[in-house]
């Protein structure tokens, strides 16, 4: 949790965006806030409207009631979903220090590749360069190659 | 309502007794219908409340009056007062029935029934229980589509961190800044080389949308007909390779996973799949914007001059350099095909067709039959593999943008001119390869190593004569080391070492030196190592003679070790026989001999003819006699068939 005014906020830029982090934070936990007392509220409602009164004549108007109140709850839901979605995008996007983890990661992996590769390379020219050696030897002291020289 | 309410139910309604006159008679009362039944039981009702409150005041006031009261008493006055009222009631009625001028101006409700309210609420309990059914299949049904929802997110933002940790992912948002209207891309543009111009082709190709479809999975789209590779192509030879095809990309394309799409049945394994495919993709249009730059640049330095680089046409993706005199090479980019909704079996086929053909081209150099035997080898042996140059540009571009190292090239060749230097030289050095290999065939006992240099621009060979053994080896003759002992006593074998540097050949040899020496005419120092440098022309015959001299080396060291009394001149070997006759065995090399590059012929001289005089005369077979093409077991049992006349000529 970023404070502004904490020991980060020395600079302008990181105090400003440490007050925006702030700010962002702040509104994502009312919006928590005001999702979930949406759906309290409307499930104490539904519940109400749940119990069977005495006067028949007001059956429309409660079912109109509880189909709004359900609809509210989910609407609600769909909120805090769509809430879930925006801070894994945030955790996605802005966790530098992950990101820049991982990138000093795949630096060393790719490091590694690439001595490793050199190392096969290096291996692979020199097995070629015995290889060859020895198939010209094995050439010329073959029968093929004596034919030839009594041809 | 209070606990003490009672409800009296008659439960003989029909004979009940309505009154008992004075004389003792029962009366009953007439049938009556059911509103009046009604009205009488709410009256009956009602008057149990009273009765109860009565029967209290009566219990108390007999209490108080005592006991002589007769029990019945009240229930015949109450009696008395409902028939009263009933027969008022009754004439009510009946007068409302006849509509006499009465109008009734307001009724109260008459009070429910027990039975009629239960049922009323139990109606109104059912109402409400379908409506609470009805939003409970509501509330399951959110509930669903929420949980496909976050099941969605969660497959897209796990696919979506899993490309992250490979590519560069970037949000934008597009339109208002509500939660969900962000569309993510994938930046494949390098900018840590903020010196390398970039053409607008790779800039648009640098820019990957992602898409996340129905089920929340992430699919990457394939611009593949902007995805180009390069390709080198010598002119006048036929590419024996396909164009580059995005083969398994193409699983990603819609209708492949049909089944798995109607199910909904994603499993995460599908999930990996798609995710790979992402990756595959990625790295192909990531390789193609590699391409192109390195095309980029190739066509910026073709700006830039290089000694013997020319550039002889132009266009947006293909570039044609001439090198030297005779060679040319044209670099293009190759839009890679688009293998069109074909499905994976037919990829698999494909693949499969691939397959069979890189194995028939891999068979291609040990099968002399296959009808394309002819133009590949000429191709082989003309031009170096142009799959290998493009590896070779790639890196190259490599080397010199990324890894900034300058100090690799210091002849002033910049990234293109190395590049065609390069080609020059493999062409040259496959003809002197050739060269060599057809001397080697003509010379049997010469054995031709390569070396490789692990330098693109420097070949190296070399040519190694190995003598036999002496037949004195054996006796181990510790020769007191002159100048050729190489290692301990006489050496097995000479070495000719050619090297190729761009276009310049370098030839050092042990043994005498060649033309050079000779004219100098200094033969001390046998086993100088000498070099000198040639042109292509000249190669086969100072190879020979390289070769020739140091068979003569060879005979004279042999020669001298039995004891025999020689000289050595370039190509000739002279044995002193008696009174002042020379034998002379002379080489003769002809790098155009089918049958041998190097002959052998005996000369005698008696001293009275002039040396010049030998090769100019033809008719004079009576001093020379051809040897022909000698091996060196032959010629070495010719020197030692020799040693009987040297050996008296010496020991005389």
């Amino acid at each position: 949790m970023s404070k502004p005014g904490g020991p980060g906020a020395g600079g302008g830029p990181t105090a400003a965006a440490a007050a925006a982090a702030a700010q962002k934070q702040k509104s994502l936990l009312q919006r928590v806030d005001t999702d979930i007392a949406n759906i309290v509220d409307n499930f104490g409602l539904l519940v109400n409207v749940a119990r069977v009164n005495d006067l028949p004549v007001r059956n429309a108007q409660e079912a109109f009631q509880m189909e709004t109140r359900a609809a509210r709850m989910v609407q609600a839901a769909d909120s805090l979903l769509k809430l879930v979605s925006e801070l894994k995008q945030t955790a996605i996007f802005s966790g530098f220090e992950s990101l820049n983890e991982n990138v000093e990661r795949r630096i060393a992996e790719f490091n590694q590749l690439e001595e490793s590769s050199d190392r096969l390379l290096q291996r692979i020219g020199e097995q070629a360069a015995v290889s060859l050696n020895e198939l010209e030897t094995h050439y010329y002291s073959s029968v093929q190659r004596a034919n030839r020289q009594v041809g | 309502m209070d606990g003490n309410m009672k409800i009296d139910l008659d439960k003989l309604p029909i004979k009940r007794l309505e009154a008992i006159d004075e004389a003792g008679n029962e009366q009953f009362p007439p049938d009556i219908g059911y509103e009046e039944k009604r009205l009488n039981m709410i009256r009956r009702i009602d008057f149990s409340q009273v009765m109860e409150r009565d029967a209290k005041k009566q219990k108390s006031s007999k209490e108080a009056v005592g006991t002589q009261a007769w029990p019945w008493q009240s229930l015949v006055e109450n009696l008395q007062l409902a028939q009263q009222e009933l027969s008022i009631i009754l004439d009510l009625i009946s007068t409302v029935e006849a509509n006499d001028a009465v109008t009734v101006a307001g009724m109260q409700r008459p009070k429910q029934l027990p039975h009629e309210s239960l049922s009323d609420i139990a109606v109104s309990a059912a109402t409400k229980l379908q409506r609470l059914r009805h939003l409970g299949r509501y509330f399951k049904q959110s509930s669903k589509s929420l949980e496909q929802q976050v099941t969605r997110e969660a497959r897209f933002y796990g696919s979506l961190i899993r490309l992250q940790q490979n590519w560069k992912v970037k949000r934008q948002r597009i339109g208002l800044s509500g939660p969900g209207s962000e569309s993510f891309t994938i930046d494949l543009l390098d900018n840590s080389t903020t010196d390398l111009i970039l053409s607008s082709r790779s800039l648009t190709l640098s820019t990957v949308r992602i898409d996340r479809d129905p089920a929340g999975i992430l699919t990457v789209q394939l611009p593949s007909k902007l995805c180009r590779s390069l390709s080198v192509e010598f002119p006048g030879s036929h590419s024996r390779r396909k164009q580059k095809g995005f083969v398994k990309g193409k699983m990603l394309e819609s209708g492949l996973y049909p089944q798995e799409d109607k199910k909904e049945a994603l499993t995460d394994e599908n999930v990996n799949e798609r995710v790979k495919d992402s990756h595959l993709i990625l790295r192909e249009i990531h390789q193609s914007i590699f391409q192109e730059q390195v095309f980029d640049l190739v066509n910026h330095e073709s700006y830039n001059p290089s000694p013997g680089v020319n550039v002889i046409a132009m266009r947006e993706d293909r570039l044609h350099l001439s090198i030297g005199q005779e060679t040319s090479v044209s670099l293009f980019l190759l839009p890679s095909i688009e293998e069109e909704s074909t499905g994976r079996v037919e990829s698999n086929n494909q693949a499969q067709i691939r397959e069979n053909r890189i194995s028939s081209t891999d068979s291609l150099g040990l099968s002399a039959l296959d009808e394309n035997f002819d133009s590949y080898t000429r191709n082989y042996l003309n031009f170096p593999d142009p799959v290998s140059l493009e590896i070779f540009l790639q890196y190259l571009f490599h080397d010199d943008v990324f890894l900034k190292s300058k100090d690799r090239r210091n002849d002033g060749c910049n990234f293109l001119g190395h590049f065609c230097m390069t080609i020059a030289h493999r062409i040259f050095s496959r003809k002197v390869l050739s060269l060599l290999e057809g001397l080697v065939e003509g010379i049997p006992y010469l054995h031709l190593l390569s070396h490789p240099t692990w330098h693109s621009r420097i070949s190296s060979w070399s040519l190694s004569l190995k003598v036999p053994q002496s037949i004195l080896r054996s006796s181990r003759r510790i020769k007191p080391s002159g100048s050729n002992d190489l290692k301990s006593g006489i050496r097995s074998q000479f070495n000719t070492k050619v090297v190729v540097n761009d276009d310049q050949i370098n030839v050092s040899g042990e043994g005498t030196p060649g033309l050079v020496g000779s004219l100098r005419g200094d033969y001390s120092d046998s086993c100088s190592i000498n070099s000198y440098g040639c042109d292509l022309v000249d190669l086969p015959v100072a190879i020979l003679h390289q070769v020739a001299n140091q068979v003569i080396d060879w005979l004279h060291e042999e020669a001298l070790i039995v004891g025999m009394k020689v000289s050595r001149d370039f190509l000739c070997l002279y044995f002193d026989l008696e009174q002042g006759e020379t034998l002379g065995l002379v080489a003769n090399v002809d790098a155009e001999d089918i049958h041998g590059c190097i002959s052998w012929w005996l000369v005698f001289d008696d001293g009275s003819m002039e040396e010049g005089k030998l090769a100019a005369e033809d008719g004079e077979f009576r001093n020379r006699r051809f040897l022909g093409h000698l091996s060196l077991e032959a010629l070495y049992s010719t020197l030692m068939d020799l040693v009987g006349f040297c050996g008296s000529g010496g020991s005389h």
